[in-house]
């Protein structure tokens, strides 16, 4: 009987926690409950004609049939959970202030009931459907009486249906305001932990790579059959051995949903931000595109998809615009010509305690002049053009030339030495017609593929005509570390994350930065 | 529903991308008393495989294997096929998760 209601709790759990975590999200929208046991009786309902028609399922699809119910199943839950969200991120203020009225408060739109039933009905239908084989299972089996099958099976519902309760009782002694802050972490996470589950049945079902079998393991530390584990797995998406592909799968959710829910927190102001920004000395670069600091490099690779993710954080005196100011750039790019590769980049920035804004949109284009190792050095040149999206901050195009050697082991060991020299210019409106001065230096010792150290240098006087003292340049230096996993054929993963330095008053007082790419032949 | 493009285009691409396959080795399991027979498989390292999983049982069971990633249920009396790797060597195990205590058999990978 006890194994039994173990293996029943087990396959509640997560439905479960599910159900009590969006009931927990959703509290104040009218009506939720009803839909919420919709979706559950739904869900039910499914999970017996699931179990019922099991065997041709699995016959489905050239054998895949299980695979791919899960896997949409899990898509329709991570899409509806993420609608759920961006909605919340809409309306939580205006909910969390007039809890008493909401229901006129929220009128205007269609509200996301609908996606609660059916983030309900799909956790329900998935777990259940296992429930009801099992179950039906020692039915037919002899081992155990109908009296020992109740008692167990009805034990193990309870104790799932009790860990849900505990969670949305234990989410709503959080006070209102904070409540639905907590809460759209938790379903952002709880998103993209089932993405990763779906991409991992696409891969049984053969139609994603698996991009590495087990990127890491930590089983030893926790394992995913254990109970916390399972909690785990569920609330975060844990998983102790995960595939490359659940990865890149999780990343994926969290930007597709989490950029957007903090972009539209909060209604666009674009003159305030540019003021803002312009505070910051964000804008006190030449245009927007460059508040990031990166490394260019001089290669193209023909033919290769490329997607890049660039992300800067600074910090300086508290009211200074440096103070936990922030950029991000998302770019796609692509080796058009063996010798030019062209990308389009986003970029979104904000100051301390500001949400996100999207800043500029930039066509770059990189073009490599020699092979590399073909000559004493490597050279490359850069050009862009940065359309900014801001009212007040001007646009502007970005050209220089990309200098790179490589030493190969000189004092023992194999290294690369990169330098950006960029002239950059305002155009369009609001401009100053300033031309200014970016430097970027990296040199960093190749010990491992996955391993590269080194540091890096930036520098960045705004106005070449009118330099002034040093001091009130922009100049940072610090360590970095790169690398580079190779997933052949299914592409390379590079990754690159420094700390700087503020050398002069102008500069912020550090900064952390990092990027992320992957590229693959297309 | 303006999610749906940027999540599945990413999938769509990779299923574009992938090559196609010639049919791998074949391994049969049998599930007789919630055990599994055999309860070791030796297959080579680096290569595709498949397992047929042969319930000879009237109770249901999941094929289930957490370092191989996989799960799948088969139906009393019924049969599936879990298609898996190509895997580094080394030791991999699988369990029925309907019958975790009995059900137990691993993969030695080289």
């Amino acid at each position: 009987m006890l194994a039994i209601a173990l293996i029943v709790f087990r396959e509640v759990l997560e439905a479960s926690l599910i159900v009590g975590i969006v009931l927990a999200a959703s509290v104040g929208i009218p009506r939720r409950g009803r839909w919420v046991a919709a979706g559950v009786a739904g869900g039910v309902l499914g999970a017996a004609l699931v179990a019922a028609f099991a065997a041709s399922i699995a016959g489905a699809f050239q054998g895949n049939g299980q695979e791919l119910l899960n896997a949409t199943v899990l898509c329709l839950a991570v899409c509806m959970l993420g609608w759920h969200n961006i909605w919340m991120a809409r309306h939580a203020r205006e909910m969390a202030a007039n809890a008493g009225n909401v229901g006129r408060q929220v009128a205007s739109g269609a509200r996301p009931l609908a996606a609660l039933a059916l983030i309900t009905g799909a956790a329900v239908l998935r777990e259940g459907s296992e429930t009801v084989l099992f179950v039906f299972g020692i039915l037919a089996g002899t081992q155990t009486g109908l009296a020992g099958l109740l008692a167990g099976g009805l034990l193990g519902l309870a104790g799932g249906a009790a860990s849900g309760a505990a969670i949305y009782f234990g989410l709503l002694r959080i006070p209102l305001h904070r409540l639905f802050q907590v809460t759209s972490w938790m379903v952002l996470l709880l998103a993209a932990g089932l993405a990763a589950q779906a991409a991992a049945f696409l891969v049984q079902a053969n139609l994603l790579p698996p991009l590495g079998n087990e990127i890491w393991d930590t089983s030893w530390l926790l394992s995913e059959n254990s109970l916390a584990g399972r909690v785990l797995h569920t609330l975060i998406g844990y998983v102790a051995q995960p595939e490359g592909i659940q990865l890149v799968a999780f990343a994926v959710t969290l930007l597709a949903i989490g950029v957007p829910m903090k972009l539209i927190a909060r209604p666009r102001r674009t003159t305030m931000v540019a003021a803002a920004l312009l505070a910051l000395g964000l804008c006190g670069l030449p245009h927007a595109a460059h508040a990031d600091l990166q490394v260019r490099m001089p290669t193209v690779e023909y033919r290769e998809l490329e997607f890049e993710h660039n992300g800067l954080l600074t910090f300086g005196p508290k009211g200074s615009g440096f103070d936990h100011a922030q950029s991000y750039t998302n770019s796609i790019g692509y080796g058009v010509l063996p010798w030019w590769r062209l990308e389009l980049e986003g970029e979104m920035a904000s100051g301390a305690g500001q949400h996100l804004y999207w800043t500029a949109t930039t066509l770059e284009n990189t073009f490599q002049l020699t092979e590399p190792g073909e000559y004493a050095f490597n050279l490359g040149f850069f050009a862009e053009y940065s359309q900014s999206t801001l009212r007040g901050v001007a646009s502007g195009i970005t050209a220089g030339p990309i200098v790179q050697k490589e030493l190969s082991d000189t004092l023992g060991v194999d290294s690369l030495h990169t330098l950006n020299l960029f002239l950059t210019h305002e155009v369009g409106h609001d401009t100053s017609h300033a031309t200014g001065l970016d430097i970027a230096w990296q040199s960093v010792v190749r010990w491992k593929p996955l391993i590269a150290p080194g540091f890096e240098y930036y520098g960045t006087i705004s106005d070449i005509a009118h330099a002034g003292p040093f001091d009130r340049q922009q100049h940072l230096i610090g360590p970095v570390l790169t690398g580079q996993y190779n997933f052949a054929p299914y592409g390379t993963l590079g990754y690159e994350v420094g700390y700087l330095w503020g050398l002069t008053a102008g500069s912020p007082r550090s900064a952390i930065r990092w990027r992320l790419e992957y590229e693959i032949a297309f | 529903m303006r999610l749906i493009p940027p999540l599945l285009t990413p999938l769509l691409l990779a299923c574009l991308a992938l090559p196609a396959q010639a049919d791998p080795p074949s391994y049969t399991l049998t599930i007789q008393n919630h055990r599994f027979q055999p309860e070791e498989l030796q297959v080579a390292a680096g290569q595709r495989f498949k397992v047929i999983v042969v319930n000879r049982d009237p109770t249901p069971e999941e094929f289930e294997s957490t370092d191989m990633h996989r799960e799948k249920v088969v139906t009393g009396g019924g049969k599936i096929t879990v298609y898996i790797g190509p895997l580094p060597a080394g030791t991999y195990t699988f369990f029925g998760d309907f019958h975790p205590q009995q059900a137990r058999g691993h993969i030695v990978v080289k």
